[in-house]
């Protein structure tokens, strides 16, 4: 297996762990996060700090990423889960927004534009090299067999079943003495968690965290790459986000075939196509291409 | 210059950004109440307008006011296709669709721009004026002319609002869908004016920004928070609320600067977001439609 091969499905496994999150809370609950990359941040720069600053292990800032993205949406949550559900959406981006100033601007923390550099991953005994590379993959996929089976085991539970019911009809749920704010509040931590779970992990693979890494564009990434594996589908979660960034990889290649355009303008005409393609999926495929079956 | 110079120096400059978010808080809040989503590309409609102004100008010999014709034009005919292509056949669907919709249509606007002119920063050729001090306060010739460009657009939008036919159908709309069309009211020609109405909004608002400061791509989805944040302040679905709203979301911004931080200004919104929603969710002149 090439570098560039592993290099490639480490970033599908770590933007499949985001898309079940943004499965979880959109699809299952009908949560509208456009804050994912806030969440995703907190968790990279969380093990990034924990593992440079304070000298933990690896491990432990894996969970400490987790931990503090889930308790990041706490305040979030309690703030809007009671509101309309467009509330969630717009403050879930500008958290997202606030969170990139923050970094920026706070560098006795997070050394600012500069980011923090020298990030331990787990595995240090295989040394440098493709061995190392292998077990991080190893972890990674197994991580995201692990949520996806959770995740299929909790929608499939009692909770899930209120959490089902909550997003298609709350009122009726009300009327038999369910609260919805209680559930709510519970998927938007555990999918924070997963998220920023998934920064950990990022942070830990490129050895290195920096604002310019975490900009809106991820949140959308993550979004179009559900709605395309179908919203209501952890394993079309995971298939969405796999096309999604064989696409933006793929089309690094045109490179070689396209000489006369610059890199800004291919780097301009994919994020135009992502943008065109979450219309027309959103116009003739709201279920994704993978779903099919989703209620309008 | 003195402490309390120095403040009002800074309230002159967030009133007149203010009046630019006021406009983009106009058509957010207006897209709102009618259409019934928060239009997340009303920012890179703006970014759309500034380039196009620039491109105008450029060609017809650094003409500004040919400039801004044409980005105004082009702008309410980018709006009516949006609709017309795309948001027109959500209708009925869940707010989320048309949410997501908005989100790519701003990443596709925003992507295209760049594909044909690239990501460096330009200018509009405004003249450059020296400031005149009245009372300590420095008043920039240019800042003048934004400020009463963006009151004259808010006045005509508000004199259509309130004035015209095609004001009080809109607002018949907004209210009951069901009890306008019965009346008679052909909702699809509504929305169409909507859209117009609000592309015309966002193309003078991105003209005066960019005569104000720089163009650059991501100039409209920078002013989308703090626009939110307006709408939201004065009353999702109040055309004064977000006139109101988006005077002291500028305001809270340039103040904001001495005390945390030029970085921090584009927090000012989130900030003034969470309090309202904390405080009174149904904003200053809103009604209370909030609550799930």
């Amino acid at each position: 297996m090439s570098s560039y091969l592993i290099a490639v499905t480490t970033q599908i496994g770590i933007y499949g762990l985001l898309t079940l999150s943004l499965s979880l809370q959109y699809g299952y609950t009908g949560l509208i996060n456009f804050g994912q990359v806030g969440f995703y941040a907190i968790g990279a720069y969380a093990a990034a700090l924990l593992g440079t600053a304070l000298g933990w292990g690896p491990w432990g800032s894996l969970a400490a990423a987790a931990l503090f993205a889930a308790v990041a949406a706490v305040p979030i949550g309690l703030l809007t889960l009671r509101l309309r559900e467009d509330y969630l959406a717009i403050v879930t981006l500008g958290f997202a927004e606030v969170v990139r100033l923050t970094i920026v601007a706070e560098d006795w923390l997070t050394n600012g534009t500069a980011g923090i550099s020298g990030i331990a991953r787990p595995f240090a005994a295989l040394g440098v090299g493709i061995e190392r590379d292998l077990a991080f993959l190893a972890l990674i996929l197994v991580a995201l067999v692990l949520v996806a089976v959770g995740l299929g085991v909790i929608v499939r539970s009692p909770f899930g079943r209120i959490v089902k019911a909550i997003r298609d009809d709350e009122d009726a749920v009300r009327v038999l003495g369910k609260e919805p704010f209680v559930p709510r509040i519970k998927v938007l931590c555990l999918g924070a968690a997963i998220a920023g779970f998934a920064g950990g992990l990022q942070a830990q693979y490129i050895g290195y965290v920096g604002p310019d890494q975490f900009i809106s564009y991820v949140t959308f990434i993550i979004w179009i790459a559900m709605i395309i594996g179908g919203t209501r589908s952890f394993l079309g979660a995971i298939v969405g986000a796999g096309v999604v960034l064989l696409f933006l990889e793929g089309s690094r290649f045109l490179r070689d075939e396209l000489p006369d355009i610059s890199e800004t303008a291919l780097a301009s005409a994919r994020l135009a196509i992502v943008g065109l393609a979450l219309i027309l999926t959103m116009l003739y495929r709201p279920g994704g291409l993978v779903g099919g079956k989703d209620a309008r | 210059m003195s402490h309390s110079q120095l403040y009002l120096n800074l309230a002159v400059n967030g009133l007149v950004e203010g009046l630019i978010i006021a406009m983009a808080a106009l058509g957010i809040t207006l897209v709102y109440a009618v259409a019934k989503f928060p239009n997340a590309a009303t920012g890179d409609f703006m970014t759309f307008s500034a380039y196009t102004a620039k491109g105008a100008s450029v060609l017809a010999g650094g003409s500004l006011v040919f400039g801004a014709g044409v980005a105004v034009l082009a702008s309410a005919l980018l709006a009516a296709l949006a609709y017309l292509l795309i948001f027109r056949r959500l209708a009925g669907r869940k707010l989320v669709a048309p949410l997501v919709v908005s989100i790519g249509l701003a990443f596709l606007i925003r992507n295209t721009l760049t594909f044909f002119v690239g990501t460096d920063p330009t200018v509009l050729p405004v003249p450059i004026v020296r400031a005149v001090e009245v009372g300590g306060i420095f008043l920039q010739p240019l800042d003048l002319a934004v400020a009463a460009g963006a009151a004259i657009s808010l006045a005509a939008a508000f004199i259509v609002l309130h004035k015209t036919p095609i004001g009080r159908r809109m607002r018949a709309v907004a209210g009951n869908a069901d009890l306008a069309r019965v009346s008679g009211i052909r909702a699809g020609r509504v929305m169409l004016q909507l859209w117009l109405l609000v592309g015309m909004l966002a193309a003078v608002a991105g003209v005066l920004l960019a005569a104000k400061s720089v163009i650059e791509p991501e100039m409209g989805w920078h002013l989308l928070l703090p626009a939110f944040a307006a709408a939201i302040l004065g009353g999702v679905g109040s055309p004064i609320g977000a006139l109101v709203g988006g005077v002291l979301i500028g305001l809270a911004q340039e103040l904001s600067v001495p005390l945390v931080g030029s970085t921090y200004k584009a927090a000012v919104g989130f900030v003034v977001i969470l309090v309202v929603l904390l405080v009174r969710p149904s904003g200053l002149l809103g009604r209370d439609r909030s609550v799930r």
